[in-house]
């Protein structure tokens, strides 16, 4: 029972933290139909970041994206404005192509600037765990979920709450409508962008404490995420919780009664016992198909 | 369809009769050179083909290796190079690619046309690159690659210049184990792995090993590559209690189980890793330095080692490379360097069949120490058994090449 509860815990807490890390990317396909490859690579950036800054200055990393997330921000605006802004309407392909250039290059300039080694942040807490009868929290993991929780719930509060998410959650559903009542496309677009290249800063710290990472650690990353949000449906934020959480309890419950082994299997024999029934995932809507 | 053909990644097979006539164009293009052009040819540098995963999931150990083969060609030329001639690497990018190794070495051997290769990184790489070397009759000197079946294809060009291969690694520590007195002896034990093909056969033949001596094994799991969370296993670990722990530990794994056992304040008796306390600084800062006391591990080449040359190779990487310590990476690709060198001087020419010949026949003296080689091109000699000491690095076994007579046992709890 305790090995249950045990399991079941551990997922709850991993899968949260996936869900973060994912939230960003569900976010940008949603309103833009852009597969940014890049999100991986965007964590990877922000947990070196963390890790110098928790370096050199002692801040604590979980709270260091105090700093990287508004820093995030401006950069996937810059990056919208420059560059993103320049394929739109063209086939979600050339976003792979322009995005996964994207992760190259951050990846060569890590390389250059920070060097090919495996970091992490280590904090005094980072080997220490709260202990409920015989099920074990670990601390660091707790506090990345508590982060993600809070992230998760700001981000819907702001996106069904205010006006700014009124309109990005319009532009999402129709482009041309949302144009029609006054919403400028490209702001909007913008803005999601930043959004979620924001959502990277909590979760590239959160990364910095939980998993040793360098520069090419993106790859492993982004092929996870993706997953996740095929899972819960490309575009949809709840999707993107309930697929980290199926992928956090697939790894600890396989783990648990099996053999860690088969956790990456049976994450992807869901997705595809999913997309059998559903080819939307979970809580995808159908992509709009307009006829030229 | 392509499949079809043969080789393996879609190669066609090249059958002996197709070899035969290469080999005969080959002999009757060389016919044709004017003995002026030869004699030019003899002052050009000697060009050496590398590919090296410099980007991409292997790119951290191709960096090493580069810095290593950029060390030795540094060194060579500074007296004098090889033959009377200078040396020139040419290293292209892989990208931890299966299908860029090979297109990447069939270019470098017959577009380039390179006098002599080098090997890759990881047994990943290695594997079909070594196929490409041999089918064209190159001697292919790997810096790493010591999975049980590269040595299985009967190859006559295949070098590997590390001091044993995968299964014979821990052997060392099994020495060490049954050099304890039967009540210090660990009882129990378990056997995390990753599933990769390095570090596998270690803890297999580790488990093997210690079976034999009567250690009952209480635990032991296969783990993918991209496992990330390590929770589960050091719980599982937690409520076996054993005696030993022996992970075949690639790096993140390493630090990521050690930092779950001590987070439920488990500390086994004795702790061995493959591989990932060998990244020094890397270890030391992911798991925290007052945990690495008195961990194990097995390793081909040490800092403070006493083989030749070994001072001057760390003091000239860290005079290229900001004063760092060359990782072992570095140290093997700068060893295999080394082998392919004392070849070319032994034999006096640039024949390949002559230098793959004399390298099974020879032994040769490197940073590692010495190297010799059975018919498959696997070595016959023994790995390093390290330990953590002090926020340090010792070697502890075998004697010849200590550093300290002192071994930490039991292994003190987590700080």
């Amino acid at each position: 029972m305790t090995q249950l509860v045990q399991a079941l815990a551990l997922g709850v807490l991993i899968g949260g933290v996936y869900a973060l890390l994912a939230a960003g990317l569900t976010l940008i396909f949603g309103v833009m139909h852009i597969v940014n490859v890049a999100h991986g690579a965007f964590l990877v950036l922000v947990a070196m970041v963390t890790w110098w800054l928790w370096r050199h200055t002692g801040i604590d990393p979980i709270v260091a994206s105090v700093v990287t997330t508004p820093l995030m921000f401006g950069l996937g605006w810059v990056l919208y404005r420059g560059l993103v802004v320049r394929i739109r309407g063209a086939s979600a392909s050339m976003s792979v192509l322009l995005t996964f250039g994207l992760a190259l290059t951050v990846e060569g300039v890590l390389n250059v600037t920070a060097g090919n080694k495996f970091r992490s942040a280590t904090p005094g807490y980072f080997e220490e765990s709260y202990r409920i009868g015989g099920v074990s929290l670990p601390k660091p993991q707790l506090y990345g979920f508590l982060a993600a929780v809070a992230v998760l719930a700001l981000l819907y509060v702001v996106l069904t709450k205010t006006w700014t998410g009124r309109a990005i959650r319009a532009t999402a559903q129709n482009p041309d409508g949302a144009a029609l009542v006054g919403v400028g496309a490209t702001a909007t677009a913008a803005l999601a962008f930043a959004i979620g290249t924001a959502t990277t800063g909590v979760g590239g710290s959160v990364m910095s404490v939980l998993y040793p990472f360098f520069p090419a650690s993106h790859y492993d990353w982004i092929s996870r995420l993706l997953g996740i949000i095929v899972l819960g449906g490309m575009g949809s934020l709840p999707g993107a919780l309930v697929g980290a959480l199926v992928l956090g309890l697939a790894e600890t419950l396989t783990a648990t009664y099996g053999s860690l082994r088969w956790s990456t299997l049976v994450f992807y024999v869901v997705i595809l016992g999913v997309l059998l029934v559903r080819k939307q995932g979970l809580f995808g809507t159908r992509l709009r198909e307009d006829v030229a | 369809m392509r499949l079809k053909q043969g080789g393996p990644h879609g190669w066609p097979a090249v059958s002996p009769c197709s070899c035969h006539h290469r080999r005969a164009r080959r002999g009757r293009r060389r016919l044709r050179r004017s003995p002026s052009a030869q004699s030019t040819n003899t002052d050009k540098p000697i060009r050496i083909g590398i590919s090296l995963p410099l980007t991409g999931d292997f790119s951290q150990p191709g960096t090493q290796a580069k810095r290593g083969y950029e060390v030795w060609v540094n060194m060579v030329n500074a007296k004098g190079g090889m033959l009377g001639r200078q040396v020139e690497l040419k290293i292209t990018d892989d990208a931890s690619n299966q299908d860029t190794v090979v297109a990447d070495y069939t270019r470098l051997i017959t577009q380039d046309k390179v006098d002599l290769l080098l090997g890759t990184f990881s047994s990943l790489l290695n594997y079909p690159a070594s196929a490409v070397a041999e089918k064209n009759g190159m001697l292919y000197v790997e810096p790493a690659g010591g999975a049980p079946r590269m040595f299985e294809r009967g190859f006559k060009y295949l070098i590997y210049a590390q001091p044993a291969t995968a299964p014979k690694q821990a052997d060392v520590m099994l020495d060490w184990v049954k050099s304890l007195p039967a009540d210090q002896r660990p009882k129990t034990a378990a056997y995390p792995t990753q599933d990769d093909p390095f570090t596998r056969p270690v803890i297999e033949t580790l488990q093997a090993g210690l079976e034999a001596l009567g250690v009952k094994t209480v635990y032991s799991t296969v783990y993918p590559p991209d496992a990330t969370n390590f929770q589960t296993i050091a719980s599982a670990l937690a409520a076996k209690k054993p005696d030993l722990v022996a992970q075949g530990a690639v790096f993140e794994d390493g630090v990521g189980l050690v930092r779950s056992l001590k987070q439920l304040n488990f500390s086994p008796k004795v702790l061995f890793q493959t591989s990932a306390p060998s990244n020094a600084g890397q270890y030391s800062d992911g798991v925290g330095l007052a945990n690495t006391e008195g961990v194990f591990y097995t390793v081909s080449w040490n800092e403070k080692a006493k083989t030749p040359l070994n001072e001057e190779f760390v003091a000239a990487y860290a005079k290229a490379y900001n004063g760092e310590t060359p990782a072992e990476d570095a140290a093997d690709a700068f060893a295999a360097a080394q082998v392919l060198q004392a070849a070319v001087a032994a034999v006096g020419k640039i024949d390949q069949k002559a230098l793959a010949d004399w390298l099974h026949a020879n032994s040769v003296e490197t940073i590692l120490g010495k190297l010799n080689w059975d018919a498959t091109g696997a070595p016959q000699s023994q790995f390093l058994l390290a330990q953590w000491q002090g926020g340090k690095v010792e070697i502890v076994m075998p004697a010849d090449r200590a550093t300290t007579t002192t071994i930490i046992h039991p292994k003190p709890g987590w700080k």
